[in-house]
């Protein structure tokens, strides 16, 4: 098969967009879907999350299949927490087999932190093991040596945190992944532009595509809720005080204001190859942003 | 050190309820250790429930006490067979491995888990248990500058430290530390950061299938042991 | 709910460890240095706790006469006391002065009875005679002491000044035997033992001590104004006054010395000089007097000694040479060497040579004398060389102290009865092992250093006016805080049950003292000579497999708490609150004292030595047994030994979680563990006197409402 749209763009030299939604708590998927038709012409693809922050939620690949039949472009997140190595090759074989090609392999988050607490985290295997064992599918064998009656092909990437406090062992898990067949990165919350450009300096010896991921704040108490229990995420002091000196009910405005000013920069100083927009339920505000940052996907 | 934390007395009175005799076991090892099942602690369960019952106001059990070298050795259990005789149940303070012997040696008698068998681990300090090994029957100590990712790390993850790390510590528990930190922190001490940058392969989850066995006995016509 | 105490429950623990009542303690080193073998470290424990009468009845199962001793006794237990190897000596003396001053010590009664026929006589009533006499008294002889002066007590008599011991507490002792049946013959001197024999005594024991005073061997010395010390001891002690005049010399460095030279300023002379042939380092007399001695103006000229005295206008004018220290002589001290042409002159009044004492036997007593006129005796038996007649105290050993002699006179009473009953003298029994071994520098770092309270002493210029005691006795609180400084030699920790123990390296962890280590094959030793017994790691072991090595009084907390429970099921008594207490300190005695006073029906003691000895175990048994209300009052703070506070409130911890598993109120649990042992406490008992009653009630009413 061809390569996918996303991939496409990956290799061109246009600044990316893309975004992500969140499935719903339920099998009530009208909301989903009006995100998807509000957002698919805005933005180079849209990923739909695997049980966020461990939050039991309609599945991803159910969430890709609605974007596809929509008409947009869909990245798969893939996280290792729930599934043995038999569920996840067969659960890409589904995907491939749905015209869902785009893959982003993820470790995902603990148990601990979700609304599930005494599941059994399965994590038969980790992101690192998960790209190797989709370009072993790609290349006509499962992970045990069997040939495979059809072989699928996919467009993967991973995460990455260059905020991170400690950041050396981040770097060394980036080149594994990146040696393990990583084509694209889309980053953890970037709220400091200095050092995503201390990364980006480490990062261009890659032939990989990076993109920032903007989180949407829509107050300071949201912001410091998160710093204190969404896995990965740290934000700044000087972001939370901007964010306290709106009055209430005006916050989301900022918060849309900071992602915008983020993007603007990104994009003009070309900091990194686009932008990954996580609007954590207030998707409906995505166009705004990309509309203050003057940013139009491409071909649209 | 096998160690387990004493079930909570309310759970314990509820499984001891249909029976009237009730010998408490103790195990003189890994629970005496661990301060959890030793004859200290058996004696103050003991009085625990002799107060609970009182305090019920219609007392229906006796109880019992002893404590044996070790409950997972078929000949200490021997000395129980006399005591077997005149209870109608026996409540082991022992690990599970212990209270399962128990059963398997004297099948007519019921045996209740007193304590919640939890980990492998060692003391921090006195009183404060950390666990340290998963027998996961592969180990891979070698490579992780001897701190184990299977156990310290809580997805057990072998390429490196997830997003989620801060400060040094697990995104699940913040005053557990991040193990690949450490990991990675004690071999650059060691000069051995290579280690890390290795790809390692998925785990081989069934090194030893379970239930495991382990047969240390020299086999004449194989001449081999440890199989 | 549940206030009918239960006490009629039979239990099945077949795992308690009956062999509590062993005593594997080694004998402390005090003991060990006492020629009686006085039980130092038990007496001392009693005083701590405050149990006055009891010290003194285990003094006094070693020692006849306890109240000469705790006057004047030279305490070698305080020269081997290892308290010392961390900051000073336990006060030994003064507390055994304590005890029997105020352990009723006058109510003291012997009685004894004759059960043989064999007459005993005793030549010379010293503490040597006087030990003999009683000994065999108690065990049924019929004793003679003969005295050939009028009074009793020989070197206390008419050696020891009355300011350092008065005479009613050496008339109190002598009448002790009185009492009980000893004859007494005063004013009769014996010259001759065939005499004895042949009036009916079956065994005779010298004890004529060493009262003849040595010459000095110079010319003049039989100068009127030169008297012997001793003799002039002796006369004072006897009621003569001589008349000394202005200036006095007394030569010598002993015990007599300075004895003769405070008497001499008491007696009202101007100056007083002690002249000794050596340096003050090798003065034999007790430092304590020298210091004394020097306070109350006496003058000591070191390094020197009398060639010659001359009586001149009335006066004693004497030649005098310095001295060096050359080579040590028999005595290990350095021999004093004149020093060339250094001869001076002085003029005193009187001179008093006090330069040693040596028995002096009669020839008609055909017994075997040996080196310094002593008489020679078979050590083990105590036999000369006459059938029959034994010999002790200094007419044996020369000038020694009182608490040998009382030693020598107990040997005595005890080969004499063998010799009467036609017993095999066999060689005294092995006693128990001693202790050996200094304190670590990690453990003495751990121990709290408290300094020793001295007794009070008057003012030199206060004592020099007559012969009044000297020194003054501790008071209550004094008492307990001195002798709560006692490490408890020997009684520590010991793992009794080696095959339960799992080398859980509790006890390690738990001792503040750092005492319990790994040997080179992995098990745990508590070394015997740096544990202090505080009973800690007795507590937390898991597996239960560690005692002490002697159980204090043969009472543990189980025993006690068993006997309070018994005694409140007895009573009927509600409601029920059982209150572990410590004993020591003034905890004991005083804070609780008050409580028992004033608190309220059914607050039952149960007395421990030391809190941390308290099990979680203890407390939750007192409330399985139907108390309402448990609390644990020690200490705190003022704790003897470490960290003890913080256990108890562990454990009542650990207690209080359980109440609220099996649905009590946690509060029915308390620790009253403070910094100072003061009437607050009191006063926080009361509260939860009220507090529990009031639960009581509240279920009552509750029982009341449901039916």
């Amino acid at each position: 098969m061809a390569n996918s749209l996303f991939e496409e763009k990956l290799s061109s030299k246009e600044f990316l967009v893309t975004t992500e939604i969140g499935p719903p708590k339920g099998a009530d998927t009208s909301e989903t879907v009006h995100h998807i038709d509000l957002l698919k012409d805005k933005v180079d693809a849209i990923n739909i999350t695997d049980h966020q922050s461990s939050v039991m939620r309609f599945p991803s690949l159910g969430g890709c299949l609605l974007v596809k039949e929509h008409g947009g472009e869909p990245i798969f997140q893939m996280t290792c927490r729930d599934r043995n190595r038999l569920a996840l090759q067969a659960d890409l074989l589904l995907a491939y087999s749905r015209g869902i090609t785009n893959v982003l392999c993820l470790t995902g988050d603990c148990v601990d932190v979700g609304d599930h607490k005494e599941a059994k985290p399965v994590f038969d295997l980790d992101s690192v093991q998960l790209l190797k064992m989709i370009r072993t599918m790609e290349s006509g064998k499962d992970m045990s040596g069997n040939d495979l009656k059809g072989a699928p092909k996919f467009c993967v990437g991973a995460s990455i945190h260059p905020e991170a406090d400690f950041i050396e062992p981040q770097l060394i898990k980036f080149e594994k992944k990146v040696a393990a067949g990583a084509q694209f990165f889309q980053t953890q919350g970037i709220f400091d532009l200095a050092s995503l450009r201390r990364f980006m300096q480490y990062a261009s010896q890659f032939n990989v595509k990076i993109l920032a991921g903007i989180i949407v704040l829509a107050s300071a108490r949201m912001a410091k809720f998160m710093n204190e229990n969404v896995p990965g995420i740290i934000i700044s002091k000087a972001i939370i005080d901007e964010l306290a000196t709106v009055e209430k009910g005006k916050g989301l405005q900022k918060g849309i204001e900071i992602a915008s000013r983020f993007i603007k920069t990104i994009k003009e100083e070309s900091l990194c190859h686009g932008v990954h927009i996580m609007a954590v339920g207030n998707e409906k505000v995505v166009p705004e942003i990309l509309e203050a940052a003057q940013v139009v996907a491409l071909g649209h | 050190m096998i160690v387990a934390q004493q079930k909570p007395l309310e759970e314990t009175r509820r499984m001891i309820a249909p029976y009237p005799r009730v010998l408490i076991l103790g195990c003189g090892t890994c629970m005496t250790v661990c301060d959890t099942g030793g004859e200290r602690e058996v004696s103050y369960l003991h009085n625990a429930l002799r107060v609970a019952q009182a305090k019920g106001g219609n007392g229906t059990h006796t109880f019992s006490e002893y404590t044996l070298k070790r409950q997972c050795d078929a000949e200490f259990l021997e000395l129980l067979a006399d005591k077997i005789k005149d209870i109608d149940v026996v409540l082991s303070l022992g690990c599970g491995i212990g209270v399962q012997a128990i059963a398997e040696r004297f099948p007519d008698i019921p045996v209740l888990p007193g304590v919640n068998t939890s980990f492998m681990g060692m003391a921090k300090e006195r009183g404060v248990w950390d666990e340290r090994c998963a027998a996961c029957g592969d180990c891979r100590l070698e490579e992780t500058a001897g701190i184990c990712p299977i156990t310290r790390c809580t997805k057990g993850i072998l390429n490196g430290p997830c997003a989620g790390t801060k400060n040094g510590k697990c995104e699940a528990n913040k005053d557990m530390d991040c193990a690949w930190v450490l990991i990675y922190k004690r071999l650059e001490r060691l000069q051995q950061l290579e280690k890390m940058r290795r790809y390692y392969p998925p785990r081989n989850f069934r090194a030893i299938p379970r239930p495991k066995r382990i047969v240390s006995k020299a086999n004449l016509n194989t001449g081999g042991s440890n199989g | 709910m549940y206030s009918r105490v239960n006490y009629d429950t039979q239990e099945y623990r077949p795992n308690q460890t009956e062999k509590y009542s062993l005593d594997h303690s080694l004998m402390p080193p005090c003991q060990a240095a006492c020629p009686l073998l006085m039980e130092i470290r038990e007496y001392i424990d009693l005083i701590a706790q405050g149990r006055n009468m009891e010290a003194l009845q285990v003094i006094r199962s070693g020692n006849p006469f306890p109240s000469i001793c705790a006057y004047v006794c030279t305490h070698p237990c305080e020269d081997s006391c290892r308290r010392g190897q961390v900051d000073k000596p336990v006060a030994i003396r003064a507390l055994k002065r304590f005890a029997v001053e105020f352990g009723g010590d006058r109510m003291v009664q012997a009685e004894a009875e004759t059960t043989h026929q064999e007459k005993v006589a005793i030549i010379g009533s010293g503490p040597a005679g006087l030990a003999c006499a009683y000994y065999l008294r108690k065990l049924g002889y019929p004793v003679t002491i003969f005295e050939a002066h009028s009074e009793l007590g020989g070197m206390l008599r008419v050696g020891i000044p009355q300011y350092r011991l008065p005479r009613q507490v050496l008339d109190t002792e002598v009448q002790r035997l009185t009492h009980m049946g000893v004859e007494i013959r005063t004013n009769t001197r014996v010259v001759s033992l065939d005499l004895l024999f042949d009036l009916g005594y079956k065994a005779i024991f010298i004890t004529t001590g060493a009262h003849q005073s040595l010459r000095m061997g110079i010319e003049g010395e039989e100068s009127p104004g030169v008297i012997d010390g001793a003799t002039f001891l002796r006369e004072i002690n006897l009621g003569l006054k001589p008349s000394l005049g202005d200036k006095v010399a007394v030569v010598g460095g002993g015990n007599v010395a300075i004895d003769a030279a405070r008497t001499a300023l008491r007696l009202g002379a101007c100056e007083v000089h002690i002249l000794y042939r050596r340096s003050r380092a090798e003065m034999p007399a007790d430092p304590v007097e020298v210091e004394q001695a020097l306070e109350e103006g006496v003058r000591i000229q070191f390094l020197v000694t009398p060639t010659r005295i001359k009586r001149q206008d009335g006066q004693l004018n004497m030649t005098c040479i310095r001295m060096e220290l050359g080579e040590p002589d028999d005595s290990g001290r350095r021999r004093p060497v004149p020093i060339q042409d250094s001869n001076f002159n002085n003029v005193f009044d009187t001179l008093i040579a006090a330069i040693g004492q040596a028995p002096q036997t009669p020839s008609d007593f055909h017994i075997r004398i040996g080196k310094g006129s002593t008489i020679q005796v078979d050590p083990a038996t105590l036999t000369t060389n006459r059938a029959g007649v034994f010999a002790g105290g200094d007419a044996v050993t020369g000038p020694a102290t009182v608490t040998e002699a009382l030693a020598a006179g107990r040997l005595a009473a005890s080969r004499i009865d063998d010799y009467l009953q036609h017993r095999y003298p066999l060689p005294p029994k092995e006693g128990r092992k001693s202790l050996a071994g200094d304190l670590l520098p990690r453990t003495i770092e751990m121990i709290r250093k408290i300094s020793r309270l001295e007794p009070q002493i008057l003012s030199p210029e206060a004592r020099a006016k007559d012969f009044g005691l000297v020194e003054s006795v501790y008071d209550w609180q004094a008492a307990v805080n001195e002798s709560r400084r006692c490490l408890r030699c020997g009684m520590g920790a010991e793992i009794l049950f080696q095959d339960k123990c799992a080398t859980c390296l509790t006890c390690l962890r738990v001792c503040p003292y750092h005492v319990p280590h790994l040997d080179t094959s992995g098990a745990i030793q508590i070394p015997v000579d740096q544990c202090q017994a505080c009973g800690v790691c007795v507590a937390e072991c898991p597996a239960k497999a560690i005692v002490l090595r002697k159980p204090y009084d043969r009472r543990q907390v189980t025993e006690e708490l068993n006997h309070t429970l018994k005694s409140a099921a007895e009573s009927k008594l509600k409601p029920l609150i059982i209150g572990f207490c410590c004993q020591y300190g003034l905890f004991g005695t005083g804070a609780l004292a008050s409580l028992w006073r004033k608190t309220g029906a059914g607050v039952w003691v149960v007395p421990v030595l030391c809190v941390a000895k308290v099990e979680s175990d203890h407390m939750l048994r007192a409330f399985e047994m139907g108390a309402e209300g448990v609390f644990v009052a020690g200490c705190g703070e003022q704790c003897a030994r470490e960290n003890t506070a913080d256990w108890v409130r562990q454990r009542v911890g650990k207690v209080r979680k359980t109440l609220r598993e099996i649905g009590l109120e946690p509060e029915r649990m308390q620790a009253f563990v403070s910094e100072t042992a003061n009437a607050d406490v009191a006063q926080q008992m009361d509260k939860f006197s009220d507090r529990i009653g009031n639960l009581y009630l509240a279920s009552i009413i509750m029982q009341e409402v449901k039916r």
